[in-house]
Formats: C-alpha cells, structure tokens, sequence
C-alpha cells in the first residue's frame, strides 16, 4: 500500500465524495435530541387541543412539577447508565431522603440544610462504597445495588420505627408545594433547581475533562484505563453522585407529597428508568446525557397526563410506557450484530 | 482451606448449599417442629413461588442476558388465571395449564425475539416488557378478586404423602434434566461465555437465545401456578415484590451475571437461603424492617464473596 504513493495516482481528480442529505440529517437527529423535542412538542399540542382547560397556569405548573420530580429521581440514574451499569438501590435512597425531611427536618426539628447535607453524606457514602466494591471486584452493579437498596430500605424502616405520619417542614414543603414561589414569580423553585441541574450538568459532561473521561469510562472501560483514566475514581464517584442525587430528590419527594410512606420510592425506579430510556441515553453510549432525561420525563408526564385525562387508568398508562420504550429504544438503541464484533 | 476453595471454585452452587445448610439447622434449633410432617407441605408451597421465579431468571443470565420481567411474568399468569380464565369456564387443568403455559412461554419468546432479533439491550427489553405485564395485570384485575376452588389447591397441600409443591418444582427440574441431556445446555452456556466465540463455532446463538427466554417464561408460568396455589385470588400487587426476588435467589445461587456459569441448582438453594433467612428472623422475633436489611446485607456479601474467593481464578500464564 505504502508503495503506491510513488506512482502517480490513480484518479487525477479526487472525487469529494459529498455525504448526501439523509445520511447528514440521519446522524444529526441521531446526535441531537431532535425527535423527543418533536415527541414532546406533540403531545402538548395534542394534550392543549383536546384539553383545552389545561392551559391555565395551575395545570402547567402542576405538569412541570410532576417532571421535576422525576427528572430529579432520574438523574443519578442517567449518570449510571451512561457508566453501563444500573442503579437498583434508589428507591432505598428516595425513601432514606423522604424520612430525613418528614422525621428528622419535621419532627425532630433539625434545620433543614443540615438534613440536606446528612442525606447527601450518607446516601453519597454508601454509593461510594457501592462504586469501589463494583470495580475492586469486578462484580455487577446490579445485584450490589440490588441488596445494597434492601439494606437501606430496611435500615430507614427500622430507624423510622413505624411513624410515617410525620410531614416535612414547612420551608422543605415551600420549595416544591404548587402554591410555592420563586424570586416573586409564581412557581415553585423545585422547577428552576431541576432547570439549574439540567445546566450544570450539561457543562459538567460536554465542557470538563471530567465529562469526558467519564463518557469515555463508559463507552468502553479498557480503553479507558489504558488511557490513563482513574476508572475506580469514576465509578466510585458516579455511584456516590447518583446516591447523593437520588436522596435528594427523596427530600422533595416528601415535600411535594407532604409526607411519606413505606414504598414512596418505589414508583420511582422503574419510572425514572423510563425517563432515561424513552430520553434516548442507552448503557454505555456517547448519545446519553441528562438533557435528554429531561425531555424523557416531560414526555412520560405528558402522556400519562393524556391517558389519565381520557378516562383510561394508570394502569393502561403503564402499558402505553412499555411499547414506548421497546419503540424508542429500538429506534436507535440496537447493538451490533455478533458478526461485526469479531 | 487448601482443599476447601477449589471444591467451592468447582461447583458455583457450595456455598448457597452450605448457606442453606446452616440456616436450615438455625431454624430447626430456634423451632424444631419446622420440618414436622404437619408443616411440611405448607412451608414448601410458600417457598415454591420463590424458587420457581429463581428457575425462570436463570436460563437467560446463563445466556449472557438478562429478564428482570419474569417476576411480574408470575402474577399476571396467576391474575390471567383467576380473573379471566375461571369465569370464562376455563378453569379445569386440561384447558387452563395448556393455555397458561402457552401464554407465558409465549411471552418469554417475545422477550428473547426482542433481545436476539430487534437486538435491544436486554434489560431495557425486559423492563419494556416489565411495564407492560404490570400494566395488563393492573388493567384485569386491579383489586385482589378471590378465586373459587380449583385444581391448583393441590400444589399448596399435598397428594397422600407427597407435597403438591415438590410437584411444581419438580416439573421445572425434570424439564431442565431433560435438556442437559441435550446440546441445548452446554451451547447455552457457550453462548453466555462469550457470544462471539459461539457464534465463530457454529453455534445458532439467536436461536438459542430465544429459547432461553423461553423457558424462562415457561418456568414463570409454573411459578405463576404455584403462586396461585398459595394466594388463591388474583395478587397484582406482588410484581414489585417478585420483580426482583428471582435474580437475587440466582445470583446468590452462584450464577455469573456475566453469563456462561452456574445453574438451576444454584437457584434453588438461593431462593432456600432467601426463604430460610426470613424464616429464621421472623422466629426468632425480629423486626420486619431488619430482616429485609439482612437480606440485602447477605446478598451484597453472596455475590462479593462469590466474585473474589470463591470464582475460578485465571489461569497464570506460564511464563
């Protein structure tokens, strides 16, 4: 081959071989988010025309509500997934948030900033531990995170010593209550915290060198570590955020819901789950980021609004969610063929 | 301890039989009636559900795959059965195993069409899958509807002598039997080692996934009978409950989630140390709460255990 850079070439004229349009618009609307901004776009149009009443500014403040929560839920996940692995335990962490703001912040009077910084200390530690336990031994994050989610439910379950009829103080409850109020404007800071998290993440994953090594930690972990990449330092650290991540949203949870229950988490996992998967960020893949779990829950919201709305029950929504991930994901989330992997 | 390691590297399924082993002895000792001939057929009948849903998660995470649906997989076949097939008078055995069965191996297949053929990720498969059993168990029958008598009493007390639910186990056993003794088993396990090798060998590695799926379904099925043969009504509610249970019970078991290692040995003396643990601690007195910390403390240190001391190590090169 190397010889033939003597002989005059070949083809005189290098054809510039122009991608054609759909293949350029192909790998665009693959890069970008694009078709769960369409997704999104008509469902509200759809919920707005057969609805008209939603169009007040209580309902639209509810919706955005209803995402941020899950959006919040949804972010540690995002980050685990990115990794390729899978968070089972937050549903452990939510309930161990929950019972910080209703037990320890409500009835034991505990500032609410210092109940903040436990759970994130405590939910961030164990995630840690979680992370370094994963890569030391090589083990599945699956099951470590499964037992690890049992052991915190039972853990709060028994420090809570069956009083779940505590409720959040009142200055946790203002921050995602419906009435709430940000800088004067008429809603609840929980939406503009979400936003805020939305930001920031995207400059952590798409502007740090940090961003980029945990993507790269992701999509392929010997490459990575041959790279010079201090993989356990980002396993570990992205488990601890996801901990951390999850038990905070536990906190508002509780607020939103003024109060808590022994299976509070629960709903969250598979949904925030969902959110990420119907976002479009697969396990292990460059195409993850948060910004598409944002839009993956707003979608989730919407449609469960429009199910619900149309006289269908909770039940049906859940079904509409399943074809919905199995169609999203095998939109664009197929892996190779064996035959390509030799 | 020199003998001892390599016995345990040897059979993946040693050290969920010594956890069992010892449980079982903790129990008789803190109550001794536990394996009286009055309880026996009880005590299996509730364990049954657990180790069927343990049988049914693990020939795919043999395959290098994974169903966390075979749990909800269970109560929407005890739900099918009690809130539809029985009062549409397809409630006799001869009609309503078939059609359960048929349903539920089918639903595995669609599982493993999804994983092998579409090539989707096969936990994003299966919790598609996930929400959409939950959903059509919630949509038939949203409150617990009770069930008249039928022919599942059976497998929750005993025919003479002989417990009905060594009867359900049996059945997913003997099937599992069968298949050893095909190619079926060792190019599953092939195709969990390394996919790509199977693939270089011959082996039909969609085919053989999407049989795997399958008999994970058919086993969730069984699970689905004996589950109802405990409740007796339509229990939506337990998918949560199930939905991961059975990848614990086979995890603890021995099987590797990397795919290629382990067994329904192994399954079976998981979901019995599960089972066995919470026995215990409820004897004994001990909060709710602390028992479910227990059970994942004991899960965490199971699968840490099995993946350092206890796994076959690497070969050294000779060097």
């Amino acid at each position: 081959m190397t010889g033939d850079t003597l002989s005059p070439a070949p083809r005189t004229q290098a054809p510039t071989v122009r991608p054609r349009p759909w293949t350029t618009f192909r790998a665009w609307a693959f890069e970008v988010p694009a078709l769960q901004v369409l997704v999104v776009a008509a469902l509200a149009a759809w919920l707005v025309i057969t609805i008209p009443a939603v169009a007040n500014p209580r309902s639209i403040t509810s919706i955005l509500v209803i995402t941020s929560l899950l959006a919040l839920a949804a972010m540690g996940q995002t980050l685990v997934v990115i990794l390729g692995g899978l968070d089972l335990a937050a549903p452990g962490y939510i309930l161990f948030g929950a019972f910080m703001a209703a037990n320890v912040a409500g009835k034991l009077g505990v500032p609410p900033v210092v109940a903040l910084l436990i759970t994130v200390l405590a939910c961030g530690g164990i995630g840690a531990l979680i992370g370094w336990i994963c890569h030391r031994f090589a083990v599945q994050p699956l099951v470590v995170t499964l037992g690890t989610g049992a052991a915190i439910t039972g853990a709060t379950l028994f420090l809570a010593d069956g009083d779940y009829s505590s409720a959040p103080p009142e200055a946790l409850r203002s921050l995602a209550s419906l009435r709430g109020t940000t800088l004067g404007l008429p809603f609840p800071p929980i939406i503009l915290i979400v936003l805020l998290c939305g930001a920031g993440m995207w400059l952590f994953l798409n502007r740090t060198a940090a961003g980029r090594r945990f993507y790269a930690t992701g999509i392929n972990f010997r490459a990575a570590r041959l790279a010079r990449v201090r993989t356990a330092a980002v396993w570990t650290m992205v488990f601890a955020a996801s901990g951390a991540l999850a038990g905070v949203a536990g906190i508002f949870i509780a607020s939103f819901g003024a109060g808590w229950s022994q299976t509070i988490g629960e709903p969250y996992l598979f949904s925030g789950l969902a959110a990420v998967l119907v976002g479009g960020s697969i396990f292990g893949s460059i195409r993850g980021s948060y910004t598409r779990t944002l839009l993956g829950a707003l979608t989730l919201t919407l449609l469960s609004t429009i199910i619900v709305s149309n006289g269908l029950t909770e039940a049906q929504s859940r079904i509409v969610f399943g074809v919905i991930i199995l169609a999203v994901v095998s939109l664009y989330g197929r892996e190779r063929h064996v035959r390509d992997r030799f | 301890m020199n003998r001892v390691l390599p016995l345990f590297q040897r059979w993946p399924f040693a050290f969920a039989f010594l956890l069992a082993l010892v449980l079982l002895v903790l129990n008789l000792i803190v109550s001794p009636s536990f394996l009286s001939p009055a309880r026996l057929p009880g005590t299996l009948a509730t364990l049954a559900p657990f180790v069927l849903v343990g049988f049914a998660s693990t020939p795919s995470i043999l395959a290098g795959g994974i169903d966390i649906s075979v749990g909800p997989l269970a109560t929407f076949i005890n739900c099918l059965f009690v809130a539809i097939l029985i009062p549409a008078g397809l409630g006799n055995w001869d009609l309503a195993a078939p059609i359960i069965l048929a349903v539920a191996a089918g639903i595995g297949a669609l599982n493993g069409i999804l994983v092998a053929v579409l090539r989707l990720h096969p936990v994003v498969a299966t919790t598609g899958m996930l929400f959409l059993l939950v959903g059509l168990s919630l949509t038939i029958a949203q409150n617990p509807v009770a069930a008249p008598n039928n022919w599942t009493e059976v497998f929750a007390g005993g025919i003479g002598v002989v417990p009905g639910a060594l009867l359900t186990i049996g059945v997913a056993g003997l099937i599992w039997f069968a298949l050893r003794r095909t190619a079926f088993v060792s190019n599953l396990l092939a195709t969990g080692e390394s996919d790509v090798s199977a693939y270089g060998s011959g082996v039909n590695i969609k085919a053989i996934r999407i049989l795997a799926y399958t008999l994970g379904g058919l086993f969730a099925g069984i699970a689905g009978i004996a589950l109802t043969a405990i409740v007796q009504s339509s229990q939506s509610s337990l998918a949560s409950t199930y939905a991961l249970l059975g990848l614990a019970a086979a995890v603890l078991g021995g099987t590797s989630l990397a795919g290629g290692r382990g067994g329904l040995l192994g399954a079976l003396f998981g979901a019995v140390s599960i089972y066995l643990l919470q026995q215990l601690l409820t004897a004994s007195g001990v909060a709710p709460s602390l028992i479910q910390f227990a059970y994942g403390a004991v899960l965490v240190v199971g699968v840490v255990l099995g993946a350092t001391l206890l796994a076959p190590r690497l070969k050294r090169n000779a060097s």
